[in-house]
């Protein structure tokens, strides 16, 4: 069944053809069958026909037969009553005799119309004989008359009675054959007709059958290869012995898996590539971290020492400083207290990039923050010129978080400001706006044009190189400021009017909590 | 009464000279060791009265070798200033569980260093 099926399937004809196909078979089996029924009607209603004929027949005979009898009873009776009605009736009967010989002799075998004939003759016999007897009755000359129906008229009827007896077998032996052949015509007719029912059910199943299987197996073997898609197996096949739309079909999906597993491969092997290259700047991201650390480390040393004589000599150790060197000893200070400010940056930003910042928590006041700030940079904003106030709310609590990288932020704004401004000055403000302190730095400084806002505070940024030229610097600071906020689960922004000044405000949860890490 | 005493174990020149020059004025003995091994081979020799230890140091760090005296009886009971110029965050408390007793990072100043040193000797 199997193997008819692939047949089936194998064939090189469109499924509608094949659908078309199959169904015209099982509809002129139907027609056949229709056929054979009329075919059948017809030959039963000859056979019913040729019964009816042939039980007519024998009645024929049968009366011809009754006629014969009744006739020589007539006969019998005219001897005794010797009256013409009774002659009559003996014609009568006479008559009807021929008449039913005359309905079987047209349609009679050939050996059964000799007898037919041979009764004629025989009866024409008798009845002249009969004549002969009714003139004698009619005389009165009875006993002559009887005489003569004893002596040839009884003999020439017993002759003709057994004639027609003959004719009445040969037609009941005939309606018997009849009968017998209808039945058989029956009986051939039903197996016939059966027979053909059920090779035509069996042939229509059978089609339905293969058909359908030649049209489920592929669909069903699509199904599978979709699925197998479905969940990201590339590399499969679909595999169908059709050769019509099916077949088609499958080669289209195989056509379809076999694009999608070269997209796979390609993308596959793009995000290789991309991964690769990704670790590659993991590496060399890890490879600078360690390199900017190590140099930290290395200008820290001498940094120390540059640092500690200065202050050394300063303080006198040394001796006394005349007054003219104790100015450029005091330059040789400030130039290398801003040299390490630098290194802290870079230091800083290592350290945030290897994800090796961590914040160290303690209990620190608002106040104290700002007061720090304001007093590591009083000096500077006093050489150039500018005013420097703080505001600082008064009832702020004890704040909880990294308070020296806090300190640290608002130094970097607080510079920042210092180092843009001309003249006017700079203000630094604190408030606390329900859970979150806000600082602000305000200055009266350059501005920053509307379209850099946005980048303001990434790594190694300034408005352009010329300002650095102009202001120095490396950039460094509000990008570490920005990771210190967030870092404490706040938010850095700023609001600038190029040629008018900026403020940078930043807002941190008073007390540092895990959760808010993530905001 | 001799002069307290105090070993500086510390590998640059330049520092080595900045704590003689701050002591130079100062009533202690100063010491000097060049690396881990010596540092704690002069602590066992000589007992000092406090130790300063820089933390990169060659053959053994001053962690390690803070470790060491700490773990000599003889020795375990003498202060150690931890100074450190790789000050990435948690070096303060890995000097403090090497068992240093106070911990200072680079670039210090002279005046703080004084300031501890007086503290530890209970001179301040």
């Amino acid at each position: 069944m199997g193997l008819l099926v692939r047949e089936v399937a194998r064939l090189r004809f469109s499924v509608h053809f094949k659908l078309l196909a199959a169904f015209m078979l099982v509809a002129a089996l139907v027609a056949v069958m229709g056929a054979m029924s009329l075919e059948i009607i017809s030959t039963m209603s000859t056979q019913s026909e040729a019964m009816h004929h042939a039980h007519h027949r024998v009645t024929a005979s049968r009366q011809a037969q009754h006629a014969l009898a009744m006739q020589m009873s007539y006969t019998a009776m005219a001897l005794i009553l010797r009256d013409e009605a009774t002659i009559g009736s003996i014609l009568r009967e006479n008559n009807r005799l021929n008449s039913g010989l005359a309905e079987i002799e047209d349609a009679a075998p050939p050996e059964e119309r000799e007898i037919i004939q041979r009764i004629r003759t025989a009866q024409g016999e008798v009845m002249a004989t009969v004549a002969d007897v009714a003139n004698l009755v009619r005389d009165g000359k009875i006993d002559e008359a009887m005489r003569l129906q004893l002596k040839e008229g009884y003999p020439l009827s017993q002759q003709v009675e057994g004639l027609v007896e003959q004719v009445v077998r040969i037609e009941e032996d005939s309606m018997a054959r009849q009968r017998e052949a209808t039945a058989r015509a029956n009986r051939h007719a039903f197996y016939l007709m059966g027979g053909f029912v059920l090779a035509s059910l069996l042939l229509a199943l059978f089609l339905g059958f293969v058909t359908s299987w030649s049209f489920i197996l592929p669909v069903r073997e699509a199904q599978g290869f979709l699925g197998r898609i479905a969940k990201g197996d590339f590399s499969t096949t679909v595999t169908v012995d059709n050769r019509d739309e099916f077949g088609a079909l499958a080669a289209r999906m195989n056509n379809m898996s076999t694009e999608l597993h070269r997209l796979y491969e390609e993308e596959r092997e793009a995000a290789r590539q991309l991964e690769a290259l990704n670790s590659q700047l993991a590496r060399a991201s890890q490879a600078k971290s360690e390199f900017l650390a190590n140099m930290s480390h290395e200008l820290r040393t001498p940094m120390n020492a540059i640092l500690g004589f200065t202050e050394m000599i300063l303080d006198d150790i040394y001796g006394d400083v005349p007054p003219e060197v104790r100015g450029p000893i005091q330059d040789v200070r400030t130039c290398g207290q801003q040299l390490l400010l630098l290194i802290n940056d870079v230091l800083d930003l290592s350290k945030i990039e290897a994800g090796r910042m961590e914040l160290s928590l303690t209990d620190y006041s608002v106040q104290e923050v700002v007061e720090t700030a304001r007093t590591s940079l009083r000096s500077l904003a006093a050489e150039k010129g500018l005013d420097f106030t703080a505001d600082v709310q008064v009832d702020i609590p004890l704040a909880y978080g990294d308070g020296k990288r806090i300190t640290q932020c608002l130094t970097n704004l607080v510079g920042n400001a210092l180092k843009f401004t001309k003249q006017g000055g700079v203000t630094i403000r604190a408030r606390l706006e329900g859970e979150r302190v806000v600082y602000s730095v305000t200055d009266t400084g350059i501005g920053i044009p509307n379209d850099q806002l946005d980048h303001i505070f990434g790594e190694f940024r300034q408005v352009d190189s010329s300002i650095s030229r102009e202001f120095g610097g490396t950039g460094l600071g509000l990008s570490i400021t920005k990771t210190f906020v967030e870092l404490h689960g706040g938010r850095i922004w700023v609001e600038s009017e190029p040629g008018r000044g900026s403020t940078f405000h930043f807002a941190i949860p008073l007390r540092f909590a895990k959760a808010t890490e993530a905001a | 009464m001799s002069q307290k005493k105090i070993l500086l174990v510390e590998d640059n020149e330049f520092n080595r000279k900045i704590v003689h020059d701050l002591l130079a004025r100062q009533p202690y003995d100063l010491m000097e060791a060049h690396d881990g091994e010596a540092g704690v081979e002069a602590a066992r020799r000589e007992k000092p009265n406090l130790i300063i230890m820089d933390v990169q140091l060659p053959k053994m760090s001053g962690l390690d070798a803070t470790r060491r005296i700490r773990a000599e009886p003889e020795t375990s009971k003498i202060p150690i200033i931890v100074v450190t110029s790789f000050a990435l965050s948690g070096d303060d408390k890995k000097a403090m569980d090497a068992g240093a007793s106070a911990y200072l990072a680079k670039p210090y100043s002279p005046r703080q260093l004084l300031e501890a040193i007086r503290k530890w000797m209970g001179d301040a």
